[in-house]
């Protein structure tokens, strides 16, 4: 059992009491159809014999029963499906609430290769859609308690006209299901098919996209469009014949309805019309109370693929849950130099020589080759990744803010930071002004719906998420990039002076001279130490980044 | 709901009518709809004969039996054949639109925000999001609005009080629809909403599950998350109470019409009515009308379950709406050019994308001239790409300005620095030296193009980036794509200077196929296609995007000897981060180091 399939058969079982009581609504509302209609077959053609035998058999005729009945299981059923639907979708939200939060846990404590490399269009797709469709399927799980109560109800009714009737209706109903699941199976190709050509799709998509200069120097537009068209009709095609299969449902459906109905009408004929009637409109509703199975069914394949896809998304061997890592003080050794605690070092060199690549492996964001780093003394590539990160306050190149309120953002770098603590991490980079002026202060709301931070400012702040982390290293990747000289002296003194209060040491990947001055030495990482930097950042063959590039 | 909210639904909902309009099979597929109906009336009707024939015997039975048995298999026929012909609307509406998508996406007006990632999600997934809009939605509404009354009027022959019955029934229920129906699809489109944005926080975090993993807050994330999706299934649960009334309602009165019709045909039947009708039923026309009046709300049962769709679509199409909005507006005015190599002159150029705060690249001003390589080095971000594809009309000129200046290909003209095309000597010849050429009236004078004016210099340019077109074909035409009237001569000799000899001999020359997603091709040998394209197109402009990216220093280093090579008198543009690269340059200029 994968562990994206423990998570499932916990949630089911938590909901357990949801999913039961949507079951019996189902199979309230399906007794209460095949009831409804046979009752009322069995009422009009009962009531013609008794009217064609006279006024004193029709008075003698009990009435007040059926037409009550009849009434009272119009209601019910309507009850019923009401009932039903809200009691699988709250299993089912309830279920999901959970299951897509599990996930994102599950991704971030799985190895960061397997989850950095996911495109965040991907992961999101997954997390979403895919999770979309195990929800539906959840709505869905009624279905087959509605199922069993439309053929018990039917089966009774039906052996009103002996067993035979009776038995007709179970053929009918197993032929229809092993029908069913025969197309079901025949679903799974097509269903393949459009994963695989949505999937190519994207692509020569991606790859026409990216390179729309060269389109224009050659203007091959029309060829490149030519060719994303071929994926498009491929795709089109592959989910035409997925809907041309999925119709069959609708007819072998209809052949059972229809044989269910006449095979009973005939074989209770001997019982007599009214219990004909009864048998035959019996039926009818029973293979119609299969609907929801049949549909289930025609889902299973794209179902399978969605938890096949989040089985692969949730990787099996995850980290040891969150440590308390607590490091007082810790010497760094890096590329070869060792760095006591307190120390402010700069990482130069030139672009695309690994600076970045080099911080995210300290991280643990990328795998380390060991050797790399040490911290008091201990090889890097060794230490839990709690303790490597509890060690560094980072800043990224790309400020890299999470959408919500400024006090999200630097509750992100300590949660048990309070008002006073977050404010003088705000003077420090130069943005206390900024925020004050804000009409919210620390709670207003920065990203794409709110307060429009500039570029200089989200690297600020970045800056001030870091210095609030309670980690004996700064670890700031280009901090004052983008900023006017005057600021970034303010940043420059306020850090220095910072850093001499608190003790901590500093890491920094920097061209500007501002802050460069402010480290006592300075480590050259050059592409010739290949271990770190035979693949610098950009050129490390990845997988593309959609969306935040 | 707003009314700016209401404006936008409705525009999305006109988009989606454009988009559709030659979708087809509608109509088609409606008509198989409605033979449903027609064939359930059959059904119907062979039901009722054939309880009526009962006391007669199975042989008196048999055709009214029959009557139903290919009346029910005609309605399975009629279904499958729906939703065939919905999907063949479907195919056809998805791959129109796409093209619409896919044509604006690749003319895209400079500047717009959009990345490859919402392109690519609009042309794939929001495209994919109309096929139940024009399969089954479509459909359904049309069917719905006839298919009633066909079976209403089965009814009525068979007997006008049913019918009546079922009107009545109808009236409540519309009240009921419009009552609950509107306040349920108002709360389903907030619904919509709240997913979306739900979508959009798990969308955030994972983009920045760098930073969330850095500072350990994976814990606190999931759980923030956690609690933001049980709100939304609390919310959509008190939601849904309200949308369930709507098809409560539907239901309800779909059982209401069948136990109304049955009791009042009883009670017909048995004379026992408590009021004087104008008809007498007898068990044939009271059976029939009784399996009939389900059919009444059948149609309107089969839209309320393709509703989703309906709303998936106009989601997605307030999306496609705004990627066709910017597709880019044709050139204002498309000179001739000359093949003789300009001097490409930025004047205080600034370039800013939209929704962006920061400048990508500002005040930057530099020359450079016929026959000069212009390497643009700086960290990534810097605007080294961004001020290549300026010159091609990707990215937005904000301020400043860039003019191009093509010396008068007069021979005397000619010059160190200062020439015509390599390995092509009749090049001017072959791209048509233009006469009479309105942007050149002065012969013998420098013609001065201003870029914001003509829009792009991509007619004169050739290109080389880091992420190659691979189009599937074989490599003697991906070559070709540059320049399609070259003969295989000369395809085999650029491929050659280009380094593409080793590679053409292991797969066995030019006409190797290889498909569109390379037939693993390694980073340099596609490096090397674009270059053989950059060397067939005889173009005097040279631009090159990070040309030696991604390969190892050997291959790097051959290549950028070839790259030399193709830059003799040409004007040439180089973005890069290889220091080696650089050193082929004549003129350096660090985008980073500026103030």
């Amino acid at each position: 059992m994968t562990a994206f399939d423990t998570l499932i058969a916990d949630e089911r079982r938590r909901q357990r009491r949801g999913l039961w009581r949507a079951g019996g609504y189902a199979a309230i509302v399906a007794t209460a159809s095949v009831v409804l209609l046979g009752l009322s077959g069995w009422f009009i053609t009962a009531a013609a014999v008794a009217g064609l035998a006279g006024t004193i058999a029709a008075q003698g005729f009990n009435y007040m029963l059926p037409s009550a009945g009849i009434r009272l299981l119009a209601i019910l059923r309507t009850a019923g499906r009401y009932g039903e639907r809200l009691a699988s979708h709250d299993a089912a939200f309830g279920a999901l609430a959970r299951i897509r939060p599990a996930l994102f846990l599950g991704l971030a404590r799985g190895p960061s290769d397997h989850a950095l490399a996911l495109t965040q269009g991907e992961a999101t797709a997954r997390i979403v859609q895919d999770v979309a469709v195990v929800e539906a399927q959840f709505v869905r799980l009624s279905a087959v308690p509605g199922m069993i109560a439309a053929l018990a109800s039917g089966m009774v009714l039906c052996a009103f006209g002996g067993w035979r009737p009776a038995v007709a209706l179970v053929l009918c109903l197993a032929g229809l299901l092993t029908f069913a699941t025969l197309l079901a199976r025949r679903l799974e190709a097509p269903g393949r098919e459009v994963q695989r050509a949505t999937g190519a799709l994207k692509e020569a998509f991606a790859g026409v996209a990216d390179a729309a200069a060269e389109l224009r120097c050659y203007g091959v537009e029309a060829q490149a469009m030519a060719a994303v068209d071929a994926n498009s009709r491929r795709l089109a095609e592959a989910q035409r014949a997925q809907a041309c299969a999925a119709g069959w449902f609708e007819f072998v459906q209809a052949v059972a309805l229809g044989m269910a109905g006449l095979a009973t009408l005939l074989l209770a004929a001997p019982s007599g019309a009214p219990i004909a009637a009864l048998c035959a409109l019996a039926a009818v509703m029973t293979i119609d109370g299969a609907g929801p199975v049949l549909r289930s069914l025609a889902q299973r394949s794209s179902e399978r693929e969605a938890v096949a896809r989040l089985n692969d998304l949730l990787p099996d061997i995850t980290e040891e849950g969150e440590q308390t890592a607590c490091i007082v003080a810790s010497s760094i050794g890096l590329l070869g130099t060792h760095l006591p605690p307190g120390t402010r070092v700069a990482l130069v060199g030139a672009s695309g020589t690994g600076k970045t690549t080099l911080v995210e492996r300290l991280l643990g964001l990328r795998t380390v080759e060991p050797g790399t780093a040490f911290i008091n003394g201990h090889d890097v590539a060794t230490i839990p990744l709690a303790v490597r990160r509890a060690t560094f306050g980072w800043a990224p190149q790309d400020a890299a803010l999470l959408a919500g309120t400024i006090r999200d953002t630097l509750a992100l770098g300590n949660p048990l930071s309070d008002d006073a603590v977050m404010w003088k991490a705000l003077v420090d980079v130069a943005l206390a002004d900024v925020i004050e002026a804000l009409p919210n202060g620390l709670d207003s709301w920065i990203g794409e719906h709110g307060v429009r931070l500039s570029g200089g400012e989200r690297r600020r702040l970045a800056l001030a998420r870091a210095y609030l982390a309670p980690a004996p290293w700064l670890l700031l990747d280009e901090p004052t990039e983008g900023l006017d000289a005057d600021t970034e002296r303010r940043v420059a003194g306020r850090l220095s002076a910072r850093l001499a209060r608190t003790g901590q040491g500093l890491i920094m990947v920097s061209h500007r001279p501002a802050m460069v001055a402010l480290c006592d030495r300075r480590i050259a990482v050059a592409p010739a130490s290949d271990a770190i930097v035979a693949q610098p950042t950009d050129t490390l063959p990845q997988p593309r980044r959609y969306s935040r590039d | 709901m707003s009314s700016i909210a209401k404006e936008r639904a409705q525009a999305s909902r006109a988009y989606l009518k454009a988009a559709v309009a030659d979708g087809g099979g509608v109509r088609t597929s409606t008509s198989l709809l409605l033979l449903d109906s027609v064939a359930a009336i059959g059904f119907a009707a062979g039901l009722a004969g054939g309880v009526v024939a009962v006391p007669h015997g199975v042989g008196a039975m048999l055709p009214w039996v029959l009557l139903a048995g290919v009346s029910a298999s005609g309605r399975g026929a009629c279904a499958m054949l729906a939703a065939h012909v919905g999907a063949g609307g479907a195919y056809r509406a998805k791959t129109w639109l796409r093209r619409r998508i896919v044509e604006a996406a690749l003319h895209r007006a400079p500047g717009s925000d959009a990345t490859t990632g919402t392109l690519m999600s609009a042309a794939v997934d929001e495209v994919d999001a109309i096929d139940g809009y024009v399969a089954r939605f479509l459909p359904a509404r049309m069917a719905a609005s006839i298919a009633p009354l066909i079976v209403l009027a089965a009814t009525a022959v068979a007997s006008p009080i049913a019918a009546a019955i079922l009107v009545a029934t109808f009236f409540p229920f519309l009240a009921a629809m419009i009552l609950a129906g509107g306040a349920a699809a108002d709360a389903s489109r907030r619904q919509f909403v709240a997913l979306a944005r739900l979508s959009g926080l798990f969308a955030d975090r994972i983009g920045a599950l760098p930073v969330v993993l850095a500072f350990r807050a994976e814990g606190r994330e999931a759980a923030a998350l956690g609690d933001a999706s049980e709100d939304l299934a609390r919310r959509t649960m008190q939601v849904l109470r309200i949308a369930f009334l709507s098809s409560g309602a539907l239901e309800f009165f779909a059982a209401l019409s069948v136990a109304l019709v049955a009791v009042y045909a009883g009670f017909n039947l048995l004379g026992l009515l408590p009021f004087p009708v104008p008809e007498t039923l007898d068990l044939g026309r009271a059976f029939f009308v009784l399996a009939l009046a389900p059919e009444f709300y059948a149609p309107m049962r089969r839209l309320a379950s393709a509703y989703h769709d309906r709303q998936a679509a106009e989601t997605a199409a307030e999306r496609l709406a705004d990627v066709e909005s910017a597709k880019a507006a044709p050139p204002p005015a498309v000179p001739v050019w000359s093949g003789v190599a300009p001097t490409i002159r930025f004047d205080s150029v600034s370039i800013r994308y939209d929704g962006q705060d920061c400048a990508a690249v500002s005040d930057l001003s530099f020359e450079a001239y016929p026959g000069m390589i212009v390497a643009l080095i700086g960290p990534s971000g810097s605007g080294k790409s961004s001020l290549l594809n300026l010159l091609l009309g990707i990215a937005p000129l904000s301020e400043g300005c860039i003019t191009i200046c093509t010396p008068s290909p007069l021979p005397e003209r000619e010059g160190p620095g200062v020439g015509r095309l390599p390995h092509y000597p009749s090049s001017a010849a072959k791209i048509g030296q233009p006469t009479p050429n309105p942007s050149l009236s002065g012969r013998g004078e420098d013609a001065v193009l201003d870029l914001a004016e003509i829009g792009s210099i991509a007619p004169i340019a050739a290109w080389m980036g880091q992420s190659p077109l691979i189009l599937a074909g074989t490599i003697g035409s991906n070559i070709a794509l540059a320049d399609p009237t070259a003969s295989a001569e000369r395809i085999a000799e650029v491929a050659r200077v280009a380094g593409l000899s080793p590679m053409l001999l292991a797969r066995g020359g030019l006409g190797a196929v290889i498909d569109a997603r390379g037939s693993g091709l390694s980073g340099g040998e596609r490096r090397r296609i674009a270059l053989a394209r950059a060397l067939l197109k005889p173009a005097p402009v040279l631009l090159l995007d990070e040309p030696t990216a991604h390969i190892d220093a050997d291959s790097e280093a051959r290549l950028i000897e070839a790259i030399a090579r193709a830059c003799v008198r040409r004007t040439t543009i180089i973005a890069t981060h290889s220091a080696r690269l650089a050193a082929i340059a004549d003129v350096v200029i660090d985008l980073g180091e500026r103030p």
